[in-house]
């Protein structure tokens, strides 16, 4: 065995194996504790008020409830994202947390992530009927 | 004999600093096992299911009433669905504030941003499937979402020909949200672990 290297076999797969069990067994509790919610029956002649989207696009609700050119926003967001390994030059041999040749793009990254969680803030609980502002208390 | 073939599936020796958990967390296997969980609670969820307009909402209340930890599978199924997407955002933002997606891995980076948007999709796609309020105006906000999107209007009239919730679209979404998507994340996953492994060399392994 090379120096700093480790059998997959138990090491790794040992990690693997608590993962998996720990997650699983989570899951199973939580579910027990959270049951899915069941309104009533779909209706197309009765629209709530406000109208919201699924929780992991409401961000893009709340960014297109300014200006719906803001949709141009995250499809530039969307672009960059894909194109991230082209926009930034290879730095390391290995990688490793928050280097500082990446600063640029991990300050972006953390900016987004921050600006994505707040507008799923605002639209879950600050937006009343006709998508008014309202306070969350 | 099933043992012997997944362990083939990873190398046979690993950097031992990589499997320190405080590089990566462990998240894209966490988000994995979510998925397999996803997968199976939606096997089971599938024996009692009707995508109809008509008989998807009763179906569902056949299955919270009558059915014998009916209630409880279909909460699983939602946590571990809201739970995978958070674990793929949270993996994702780990391989950027690493560097992890950089050159030589850009393929793999590829492959895993259409492994977030399909997860998106599956996502979006299993909302309207209990056909309640809460999912057919979500839903229905989501395609008002799409069409503000350029080729947004042809992408709408692609997935609901027919308005949300009629039957052609509740059917388009479920074979898309049971088999279309499943088929490509499954893949997908396949793909982005054997990239990994092939890049070993280069970077960390995980």
């Amino acid at each position: 065995m090379k120096r700093g290297y480790l059998k997959s076999s138990p090491h790794f797969f040992r990690l693997i194996k608590i993962a998996l069990a720990l997650t699983v067994l989570a899951l199973m509790a939580l579910a027990l504790l959270i049951p899915a919610p069941l309104q009533e029956q779909a209706n197309l002649a009765r629209v709530p008020n406000p109208v919201k989207s699924a929780w992991f696009l409401l961000w893009i609700q709340e960014l297109v409830s300014y200006s719906k050119y803001l949709i141009y926003l995250v499809l530039a967001l969307a672009a960059c994202f894909l194109a991230l390994p082209w926009l930034t030059r290879s730095t390391a041999d290995s990688a490793r947390w928050f280097p500082r040749e990446c600063r640029v793009v991990n300050c972006a990254a953390l900016a987004t992530c921050i600006l994505v969680l707040a507008l799923t803030f605002v639209a879950m609980f600050c937006r009343g009927a006709n998508w008014q502002f309202v306070s969350p208390f | 004999m099933i043992e012997d073939f997944l362990k083939h599936l990873f190398p046979r020796a690993v950097l031992q600093r990589n499997l320190t958990l405080s590089y990566t967390l462990c998240l894209g296997g966490l988000a994995f096992t979510c998925l397999l969980l996803l997968a199976a609670s939606g096997l089971l969820l599938l024996f009692y299911y009707q995508p109809s307009p008509a008989a998807a909402y009763p179906s569902i209340l056949l299955l919270e009433s009558s059915v014998w930890g009916g209630r409880y599978l279909r909460s699983l199924h939602r946590l571990a669905s809201h739970v995978f997407l958070v674990l793929i955002v949270l993996h994702t933002l780990r391989v950027i504030l690493t560097g992890a997606y950089q050159k030589p891995r850009q393929l793999n980076w590829l492959v895993g941003c259409a492994l977030f948007f399909l997860a998106v999709f599956e996502g979006y796609t299993g909302y309207l499937l209990p056909m309640d309020q809460l999912a057919l105006w979500a839903t229905q906000t989501g395609m008002e979402l799409l069409h503000t999107m350029p080729l947004g209007g042809a992408l709408r009239a692609a997935l609901v020909p027919d308005g949300v919730g009629e039957p052609a679209s509740l059917l388009r979404f479920y074979v898309l949200h049971i088999l279309m998507i499943p088929a490509a994340l499954l893949f997908l996953s396949g793909l982005h672990f054997y990239r990994i492994r092939k890049n070993k060399g280069v970077l960390p392994y995980l």
